[in-house]
């Protein structure tokens, strides 16, 4: 599959790059699409959206993270076992957070514009402050990225095709203001119905086995597949 | 002889050729083109509309799983330059989704928004949409992409009606409908009653294009297979 010059944005994962490569192209995840990384539990996909993130980050692209499994401090201590510190760009404000886990009552949030709180079994809160979160971003600079880590959290705590509308109706937004979006799952934990759901809301499909990382699909490219280690680098092909 | 009408599909018509028809889509008929997830159906759609549309043929274009936006881009990466059948009004858009984004769409004489989660404004837009092309031309394309959303945002009893009186009303204007469903979206009741409704099927797995058509006239079924890849001209049947 050639098809015309597609522009991407560097993953952050080394190997992934050349993997991705097509003719006169750059190769990485198609800008401006939308990208499911899915696969059995354990086997990489935060570490993904991670590095996803940081690389963002480093290239000065904003991100917003929204996470449904660990709390913003787990969130910072995971990015930090891998040397991904994110200190700086919470503080630069390049970096919006909703998180759906912490209680901001207890103190556990910092006081920011860019950290927010929201709960895991209301998407319609979370939906908003989506909105807020990618105007607030999208005026700063309209190439960034969005991760959400993870839809399976989200599917466990709510009527499952509730939530396909909320992942359909992010991923508008984020892909309506310029931005890449991907979406963490993990395979099997919603049925299959609905697994097919999630996969023909986005446009590119990465799986991850625990040693293969397959791209099964992607704008521009057909199925490629490479072997991967988790280091202290992060995923590497 | 059947009438049928150049896919524009490389390879297509070539394969789907009998003593009863040409090869091509068979005119006025209804096909439902489906799958699993990302093998091919979108672009498939996309091609046989440009073909249309380069022979000046209008198309009433329902489009509920990208804004026009994001069609437009992906139709333009593989050079099927849309704008000006926009200008021109050759194409006519139903833009189902966009107002999910928060974006505010301007509606046109030939662009309308609607929302995939409120079927009877669809459906109202469907009807102004169909007398829009049949004025134009009794020879008009159709297309659907897809049901996936329509199935997310309402009960699948729901979706079924919908389509039916869609598929009424293109037959009655003596369109051509091609209609895109990913294949496990429902479950396998709902899909054998959404496959019966429609006089030809195509389906793509990634590596198999299958097309079934149902003469009734002729009490005939015919079906025909082959491989095919994707390209950058898009779907090509290459008969391996």
């Amino acid at each position: 599959m050639v098809i015309k010059m597609i522009p991407c944005i560097e993953s952050g994962i080394p190997g992934f790059e050349e993997l991705t490569r097509s003719n006169g192209g750059t190769g990485g995840i198609p800008e401006n699409t939308a990208t499911l990384v899915y696969g059995p539990a354990k086997t990489g996909k935060s570490i993904f959206g991670n590095q996803f993130t940081y690389q963002g980050l480093l290239s000065g692209e904003p991100c917003l993270y929204i996470t449904t499994d660990k709390g913003l401090k787990q969130f910072e201590t995971s990015m930090n076992e891998f040397q991904w510190p994110i200190e700086r760009y919470l503080e630069d404000n390049s970096l919006y957070v909703i998180d759906t886990i912490s209680d901001v009552s207890k103190g556990k949030l910092p006081k920011s514009k860019t950290v927010v709180q929201s709960y895991i079994n209301n998407p319609t809160d979370i939906m908003v402050k989506v909105g807020s979160g990618v105007h607030y971003i999208y005026r700063n600079n309209p190439r960034f990225r969005s991760v959400i880590d993870s839809a399976t959290t989200l599917l466990a705590y709510n009527d499952n095709m509730l939530i396909i509308r909320v992942l359909k109706a992010y991923l508008m937004r984020v892909n309506e203001a310029g931005g890449t979006p991907i979406i963490l799952y993990t395979e099997n934990s919603a049925d299959r119905i609905v697994e097919t759901m999630l996969k023909s809301l986005v446009d590119n499909i990465i799986r991850l086995d625990g040693k293969e990382l397959v791209v099964e699909a992607m704008k521009g490219i057909g199925k490629r597949s490479s072997p991967y280690l988790i280091t202290d680098k992060g995923i590497e092909l | 002889m059947i009438q049928t009408i150049e896919s524009g599909i490389p390879g297509f018509d070539q394969l789907t050729v009998s003593e009863l028809a040409e090869g091509g889509i068979p005119e006025k008929s209804t096909t439902l083109i489906y799958g699993p997830p990302k093998t091919g159906k979108s672009i498939f759609c996309n091609q046989f509309a440009y073909q249309g549309l380069l022979k000046q043929e209008p198309c009433l274009y329902v489009s509920t799983d990208q804004g026009l936006k994001q069609v437009q881009s992906n139709m333009m990466g593989f050079n099927w330059l849309i704008q000006s059948y926009i200008q021109n009004q050759t194409l006519y858009i139903i833009d189902g989704i966009s107002q999910l984004s928060g974006a505010k769409l301007e509606d046109t004489n030939n662009i309308k928004s609607s929302s995939v989660g409120n079927p009877a404004d669809m459906m109202v837009k469907v009807g102004i949409g169909t007398r829009s092309v049949y004025k134009k031309s009794n020879h008009f394309i159709s297309i659907l992409d897809s049901l996936n959303t329509l199935f997310a945002f309402n009960q699948e009893q729901m979706v079924i009606r919908i389509l039916k009186a869609y598929l009424r009303r293109i037959r009655e204007a003596g369109g051509t409908g091609l209609i895109a469903y990913t294949e496990g979206v429902t479950n396998s009741d709902t899909e054998n009653e959404l496959k019966s409704l429609f006089d030809n099927t195509i389906r793509l797995d990634g590596e198999y294009i299958r097309v079934e058509s149902n003469f009734e006239d002729y009490e005939e079924v015919k079906s025909y297979e082959s491989t095919y890849i994707i390209t950058d001209e898009g779907v090509v049947v290459n008969g391996k």
